[in-house]
C-alpha cells in the first residue's frame, strides 16, 4: 500500500528548524498532543558530534530536537525495547533503526502495534571521531568551533562559528573525502537500504522539487496512515499529492546510491583477495585484541539476549583459544540476522573491524538463504526454523 | 605432543553420537569386531538436536582436527523432528567453518542408524584418511615444551 505525498509543517517555527519542512517533528508533536502516542523517542543535539536519545512526552522537547544530526550514529532500537511493551511510542527511524526494531519484534522483545516508526531516508552517518579529524585536517577548522553540519548534493558542509559570532561555511565533496578514508562510516558507505521500507512512513527530501522546503512522504502501513491522518486533522501538517516526476526522481536517487554502495562494498572488502589460510590468519589477528567487554552485544540491535547470554556465558578469560568463544558465538548467531548497521564497530574499545567481519560471515549466508533481515516481521530468523527453505541435502 | 620421530601423525576426531541410533551403530561396529580407527572420541547425546553449534565450535577450539555430527536418518528421529534442526544448524556451521578459513572437511554430518555398524566403521576410516591428508587444524594450539 504505497502512497506518495509531499508534506510540510504548518507551524512556521518547526518548518524553519526542520531539515526538510519539519514534517517529522510536526507529526510527532501532533501525535503527542492528541495522545496518539504516550511518548516520543528523539535524539537531542548536544553538539554536532554528540546526540543523546531522549524519551519524552513534552512536545517542546521534541520541537527542540528538530533537524538532522549526521555526526551521532545512534541506533535507537535498544532504547525502545523496555518501553514499548506497555506504552505507545513514536520515533524517527533510519533504515537500520527500523530493521532493528523489526528484528526485536521477531524475537518478541517489543510489541510492534505500540511503535510508530517515522522512517527517514538515509544516505549515511558520520563517525564523530572521524568527523573531528576531518574538520581539522581537511576543512582546516577548529573541531570545537563547528556548530552546524549538512550533507547535500554530494557535499559535506561544515559551518563554524568564529570569534565575534561570525559564521563561516566550508564544503568538500563526499567522494573526495571517502577516497582518503574519511566521510561516512564504513557500514553506511556499503549500505544498500537507503529507504526504510519496513517503517510506517518513509520521509526524505529525495523527489522534492528544487527549492521547495517540503518532505517527500511514502505511506507504508496502516499505522503510518493513521499517524499521518492525525497530524493533518490536528492542523499541524499539510499535504499534497506527490508529482509523478518526483517519485521517479526518488527511485533514481535510491538506485544511484545503491550502486555506489555496492561498489564500495567490493572496494572495502580486503578479505576477498586472501586465500583460505590468509583469511584464517586475518580473522585470528583481527579478533585477538578483544577484551570481551560485551559492548558490541549490548548495542547490537538484533541481539535479544540479556546479561546471561550464551556468548558471554560460554566464554572464559582463561581459555587460550585462537579465537575466543565469545567472538565465535557472536558471529555465528548473527549469520542470518546481521543488518550491517556497524554499531558494534563504533563502540569497540579496541577497534576491531567488526563491520567487515560480520558482513563477510552474514552476507554469504543471507544470500544463500534468500533472506533479508529486518524487512518482514512475519519471516522467522532461519536459524530458528526446523526446515531450511533452500534445499540443503546433507552429505 | 609426545610424538617420536618417524611416527605417523594421528588426528583427533570428535564425534557426537545420538543415543538412539549412531551410538548404537558404533556399538554394533564393535560387536561385529570391525576395526575402527582409534582417532575418534565419542560423546553420547540424547539426540543430535541437542548438539548446540557452540559445542561444535568449542570442540574445534579445544583442538579437534575434525568434528563429526551423527544422528538418525531424517524421519526416524526419536523426538519427532529434532534432526531436521540439526541439519539446519549444520548448514550454518558449514558456511561458518568455510568462511573462517578452515577446510570444509573438518565438519561432517552423517546419518547412521543403529543397525549400520559397518557404515559407522567405514565412515570413521574415511574421515580419518581425509584429515590425515589435510593435516592438523590451524585452531589447534600445541603447548611448547
Amino acid at each position: 500500500m504505497s502512497k506518495y505525498y509531499l508534506a510540510w509543517a504548518k507551524d512556521e517555527e518547526i518548518r524553519k528548524k526542520g531539515a526538510n519542512g519539519g514534517f517529522v517533528t510536526a507529526t510527532l508533536v501532533s501525535a503527542l498532543e492528541n495522545n496518539f502516542i504516550d511518548a516520543a523517542l528523539v535524539v537531542a543535539k548536544k553538539s554536532v558530534y554528540e546526540g543523546i536519545p531522549v524519551l519524552t512526552s513534552d512536545p517542546e522537547v521534541v520541537k527542540e530536537c528538530a533537524g538532522s544530526l549526521h555526526g551521532a550514529p545512534i541506533n535507537l532500537t535498544k532504547y525502545v525495547v523496555d518501553y514499548a511493551a506497555k506504552k505507545r511510542i513514536g520515533l524517527p527511524t533510519k533504515p537500520c533503526d527500523a530493521r532493528g526494531i523489526i528484528e526485536q519484534a521477531k524475537r518478541r522483545q517489543v510489541n510492534l502495534d505500540n511503535i510508530f516508526m517515522i522512517g527517514l531516508n538515509c544516505g549515511g552517518t558520520l563517525h564523530p571521531l572521524r568527523m573531528r579529524e576531518m574538520a581539522a585536517d581537511f576543512y582546516e577548522l577548529d573541531p570545537d568551533s563547528v556548530v552546524k553540519e549538512e550533507i547535500k548534493e554530494g557535499k559535506i558542509f561544515l559551518v563554524s562559528e568564529e570569534e565575534g559570532g561570525e559564521e563561516k561555511e566550508k564544503w568538500i565533496k563526499i567522494d573526495e573525502l571517502e577516497q582518503k578514508g574519511y566521510g561516512r562510516r564504513d557500514a553506511c558507505k556499503s549500505c544498500v537500504t537507503k529507504i526504510p521500507t519496513s517503517a510506517d512512513l518513509a520521509c526524505g527530501n529525495w523527489g522534492v522539487p528544487q527549492g521547495e522546503k517540503k518532505t517527500f512522504v511514502e505511506v507504508l502501513t496502516e499505522k503510518g496512515e493513521a499517524i499521518l491522518k492525525n497530524a493533518i486533522d490536528s492542523g499541524y501538517v499539510d499535504i499534497e499529492e506527490a508529482p509523478g516526476k518526483g517519485i521517479e526522481m526518488r527511485k533514481k536517487i535510491e538506485a544511484g546510491m545503491q550502486k555506489l554502495a555496492t561498489s564500495w562494498k567490493e572496494r572495502m572488502d580486503e578479505v576477498s583477495t586472501l586465500s583460505r589460510s590468509g583469511r584464517f590468519e586475518f580473522y585470528v589477528d583481527a579478533l585477538k585484541n578483544c577484551i570481551h567487554c560485551g559492548a558490541c552485544k549490548e548495542v547490537c540491535p538484533v541481539c535479544a539476549c540479556e546479561a546471561d547470554s550464551k556468548c558471554l556465558d560460554m566464554n572464559d578469560e582463561r581459555d587460550s583459544y585462537a579465537i575466543s568463544m565469545y567472538n565465535m558465538l557472536r558471529i555465528f548467531h548473527l549469520m542470518d540476522s546481521c543488518i550491517h548497521c556497524g554499531q558494534c564497530e563504533d563502540v569497540c574499545p579496541v577497534d576491531i573491524p567488526l563491520t567487515l567481519i560480520q558482513r563477510r560471515f552474514s552476507e554469504r549466508m543471507q544470500r544463500h538463504l534468500g533472506y533479508i533481515p529486518g524487512m518482514d516481521v512475519k519471516e522467522k530468523p532461519p536459524l530458528y526454523e526446523t526446515e531450511l527453505r533452500w534445499s540443503a541435502e546433507a552429505e | 605432543m609426545g610424538k617420536s620421530e618417524g611416527e605417523e601423525w594421528e588426528p583427533k576426531i570428535l564425534a557426537f553420537c545420538c543415543n538412539w541410533c549412531s551410538y548404537a551403530g558404533a556399538d554394533a561396529a564393535g560387536l561385529e569386531r570391525r576395526q575402527v580407527p582409534p582417532t575418534i572420541r565419542v560423546i553420547r547425546v540424547m539426540c543430535s538436536g541437542r548438539i548446540d553449534p557452540a559445542f561444535v565450535l568449542m570442540g574445534l577450539l579445544e583442538g579437534a582436527d575434525a568434528v563429526l555430527v551423527t544422528g538418525c536418518h531424517i524421519g526416524d528421529c526419536h523426538y519427532v523432528n529434532a534432526n531436521n534442526k540439526t541439519r539446519n544448524r549444520y548448514e550454518f556451521l558449514k558456511e561458518f567453518v568455510d568462511e573462517l578459513g578452515l577446510e570444509p572437511e573438518r565438519l561432517w554430518l552423517r546419518w547412521v542408524s543403529a543397525s549400520e555398524g559397518p557404515l559407522f566403521a567405514e565412515m570413521v576410516r574415511e574421515v580419518t584418511e581425509k584429515i590425515k591428508k589435510i593435516g592438523p587444524s590451524p585452531l589447534r594450539r600445541e603447548w611448547k615444551k
